[in-house]
């Protein structure tokens, strides 16, 4: 396989365009070395007979293959009148100064690659550089867009446009976890995260493409029902009486858990994921809020318990209408704030993405949960025994919480005064890697894609893990603290995949259940080592 | 010179005239005050931080940017290999652009009658000295760095990949602007009287300094010639970063500004929330009429 694909390589017909090798992999440690020289399941034939699967060994869309000539004219079409639109004011001024920028500005010096985890990981795979995408969006611009294009791209670089390239590329936007790694190193400052984030847009916002996790069973079905999970209220209202039964036992006492209270300080607002996944997570809230006096409320309306925004990653409308959604549901209940609970893109979406979205009356004050939690910890409400979490414990920095929005201390603060073996990873804090769920990876599972993501995407925080408990023996019980959903989802994953707990004692968990596992009256433990 | 005013100009007017985008900054935003700009961390990590007035460090912001400019800390740290090309020819522009403010001034102190000479003491003999260390060490520092560069992007199957005509051509450009320039100063122009001279017929409309005896080399043409070119050629490609990078930085990179109600952010966001959108998509539900506004205010229609 060749491994220096130039952009302009990806319009060219090719059964897979890249493809990883057993070896090719960086290696893991013992005692995980059976797992070297793995690679991806093949794609069954009968699945992607009429499908896009060209680009590498897996699959993310699923973009139906054209039926003809005509069809493929229709699509290569709708792809350039997207493209054009990404570069309108009317149509995309919610990134159309960033995409400029980076657009115009790249030295192509790839200092970005070495930067990022899915390419360093993927063994260095040309197609996975943060730059390569870029260039081959870049050089289409330039050539079917801009002005005497078609000449000028005979300097500044040339590239054909047929299914093969529009297919790959929007195939391609989805290997980067849009963790802005990339960007955070870049000397000029270009995002190439950005660009994939705007090349998922063109193909969603225009062409109506994009994974069935996000799209159909993520933000459509947000809209229509309520959560990305399926559950409608009753459902979600059921379940969380259900945990909060569940942390009676727990504390030997009576949880209360409120719900559409009018007038409260605080609405908070949680994955909806932690109700199915991790129940603990949302009845520790509960303990921690009764126990210092929180005057808060859960909403039971549709979209009131389900705080995700899957159009982040992928669509700025369907961003813009669950964000005003959530906003309007703060609005009804008069609360003076809204709280995100453990969710990293959610807290993206809602505090910071969503600020330039929500006007006047809208515009509710939106704040981490993890700055509240420092807060009640460190104002003494909540009588805390450290050595009650006498484990090693690590930190995982979610990107959308530590580098996109600075929130890097109330995390660390909390950990140092209940986790007396609290250690981090390196990197850490702003440089940290990401999960390799990010953009949406945690959730997306359609044909091999979950194996690619445990394999790549999540290898480098996977050897992270190992690292920051390098010196303790296996036997020993340890904990990755994942304050974030999606990142819990994937660690997950990647934890099962490598039979970590079995060899290694490695758990994972949130944020509020190590609190809760160091208040000294509760009865029984909230964190369990089986 | 005119072409490049023009091109930075409209470059920079372009980037005010921009909408309001949505917030992407990244952390560390060097602008935060104490020990958040150092760690990253931002006023969303206080309680209730729309209470409290934001604190700003425009020291923090240069502790980082001047190292950043002058030394290319980020290439230094995350790309070294890089570093050892790409310093001596960032260094060397700056050189070349000291020298050209050098013989700038020169000139002036010329116009009033003020011979620049070698001399002792004085600022005229300063400028003097000045102007040939500075100029020497650009041209040497620029003309190692391009070549440098271009070495690298001819040889390194990651940067070669990726290089069109064009990134190739900008790097001989400028290896034979910095060249020629060395090579004149070298056999035609010690001093930099010549040169001196020449930009002294910039600023007087073709005059010559007094007791200047013109001496035409073909060197000296082509370099006046390249320095026009270059000048005016920088501000039209991805060079342009050189200033381009305060607007990536200060327009996205770490714009944090937070929306408050009744904000002139505020106004800008609703003007944009009246922008009509045509994507083209079902579930957008654009028409071309709905402002983006009462899209984003509007109940799903389909379930695919």
């Amino acid at each position: 396989m060749n491994k220096h694909i130039s952009p302009s390589g990806i319009s060219k017909p090719a059964k897979r365009l890249s493809q990883i090798e057993p070896g090719d992999l960086p290696p893991l440690p013992p005692p995980y070395e059976d797992f070297n020289n793995r690679t991806l399941s093949e794609l069954k034939e009968e699945k992607i007979a009429n499908i896009e699967a060209s680009l590498d060994d897996t699959v993310a869309i699923g973009i139906p293959k054209p039926k003809n000539n005509e069809e493929e004219e229709k699509y290569l079409q709708a792809f350039l009148s997207g493209l054009q639109k990404l570069f309108e004011k009317e149509n995309n001024w919610t990134f159309l100064q960033p995409l400029l920028l980076s657009m115009e500005h790249c030295a192509k010096c790839q200092t970005c690659s070495e930067a990022c985890p899915v390419f360093e990981m993927s063994g260095r795979q040309e197609i996975y550089r943060p730059a390569f995408r870029s260039e081959v969006l870049r050089r289409i611009y330039r050539k079917y867009i801009k002005p005497y294009g078609k000449i000028t791209s005979k300097f500044s670089g040339d590239i054909d446009l047929n299914w093969t390239t529009i297919s790959r590329l929007a195939e391609l936007a989805y290997r980067c976890t849009l963790c802005r790694r990339c960007a955070s190193v870049c000397p000029i400052g270009v995002d190439n995260a950005l660009i994939a984030h705007e090349v998922r847009k063109l193909f969603s916002q225009e062409m109506g493409i994009a994974p069935r996790e996000l799209h159909e069973k993520g933000t459509v079905q947000h809209l229509k029902i309520g959560s990305t999970t399926g559950m409608n209220p009753m459902a979600a209202k059921d379940s969380i009486d259900f945990i909060r039964e569940e942390m009676e036992e727990i504390t030997g006492t009576k949880v209360e858990v409120p719900w559409d209270k009018e007038g409260a300080e605080i609405l908070l607002l949680h994955n909806a994921g932690e109700v199915l996944s991790w129940p603990e997570n949302v009845g520790a809230f509960a303990i921690v809020f009764q126990a210092a006096g929180i005057s808060w409320t859960l909403s039971s309306e549709e979209l009131g318990y389900d705080v995700v925004n899957y159009g982040l990653w992928y669509d700025d409308v369907q961003l813009a209408k669950v964000a005003v959604r959530h906003a309007e549901i703060a609005k009804k209940l008069k609360v003076k704030k809204i709280i995100i609970g453990e969710c990293g893109h959610a807290h993206k979406a809602l505090i910071v993405i969503a600020d330039r979205v929500l006007t006047g009356d809208l515009n509710i004050p939106r704040e981490s949960a993890l700055v509240l939690l420092d807060e009640i910890v460190r104002g003494g409400k909540l009588k805390l025994d450290p050595s009650k979490n006498d484990f090693p414990v690590t930190l995982h920095d979610p990107c959308n919480i530590v580098r996109a929005m600075g929130i890097v201390e109330p995390q660390r603060r909390i950990l140092r005064k209940i986790a007396p073996k609290f250690r981090e990873m390196t990197p850490h804090g702003v440089d940290n890697y990401c999960c390799g769920g990010g953009s949406g990876f945690a959730i997306m599972s359609n044909y091999n894609f979950a194996e690619w993501r445990t394999l790549i995407s999540s290898r480098k925080k996977f050897l992270q893990i190992l690292e920051a408990f390098r010196d303790e023996p296996l036997e020993v019980p340890k904990y990755v603290c994942a304050p974030c959903s999606n990142c819990k989802g994937s660690i997950r994953d990647v934890l099962e995949y490598y039979h970590a707990r079995e060899r290694s004692h490695i758990y994972y968990g949130g944020l509020v259940e190590l609190i809760v596992n160091a208040m000294t009256d509760i009865k029984k433990a909230m964190i369990k080592f089986d | 010179m005119i072409v490049f005013v023009i091109a930075v100009i409209l470059r920079i007017y372009r980037q005010f005239t921009l909408p309001v985008h949505l917030r992407w900054e990244l952390y560390p935003v060097k602008h935060e005050a104490g020990k958040k700009a150092a760690y990253g961390g931002s006023y969303m990590e206080e309680s209730n931080w729309w209470e409290r007035k934001r604190k700003r460090s425009w020291i923090n912001e240069l502790r980082y940017m001047i190292p950043e400019i002058l030394f290319l800390r980020g290439v230094w740290e995350e790309n070294r290999r890089l570093w050892w090309v790409s310093f001596p020819f960032h260094f060397g522009l700056y050189m070349l652009m000291g020298t050209f403010l050098l013989l700038l001034l020169g000139a002036i102190l010329m116009r009033f009658g003020i011979p620049v000479s070698p001399g002792k003491g004085g600022i005229n003999s300063l400028i003097y000295y000045l102007t040939i260390i500075v100029g020497v060490i650009g041209m040497i520092s620029g003309s190692v760095g391009t070549a440098g560069l271009l070495s690298r992007r001819l040889t390194a199957p990651e940067l070669k990949h990726y290089s069109s005509f064009a990134d190739y051509f900008n790097l001989v450009f400028l290896f034979s602007f910095c060249g020629s320039a060395l090579l004149t100063w070298l056999f035609h122009d010690l001093s930099f009287d010549g040169a001196r001279a020449h930009v002294y017929g910039l600023l007087t409309f073709g005059g010559l300094p007094r007791g200047y005896i013109l001496d035409r080399s073909f060197l000296g043409g082509l370099t006046i010639v390249l320095t026009s070119l270059v000048v005016a050629y920088i501000p039209m490609t991805h060079m342009s970063h050189m200033f381009m990078k305060y607007f990536i930085y200060h327009f996205v990179r770490w714009e944090d500004e937070p929306n408050l109600r009744g904000s002139g952010l505020e106004a800008s966001i609703l003007q944009n929330l009246g922008f009509r959108p045509t994507w083209a998509a079902s579930h957008i539900g654009a028409d071309g009429k709905k402002t983006w506004g009462e899209i984003a205010s509007s109940k799903p229609k389909e379930l695919k």
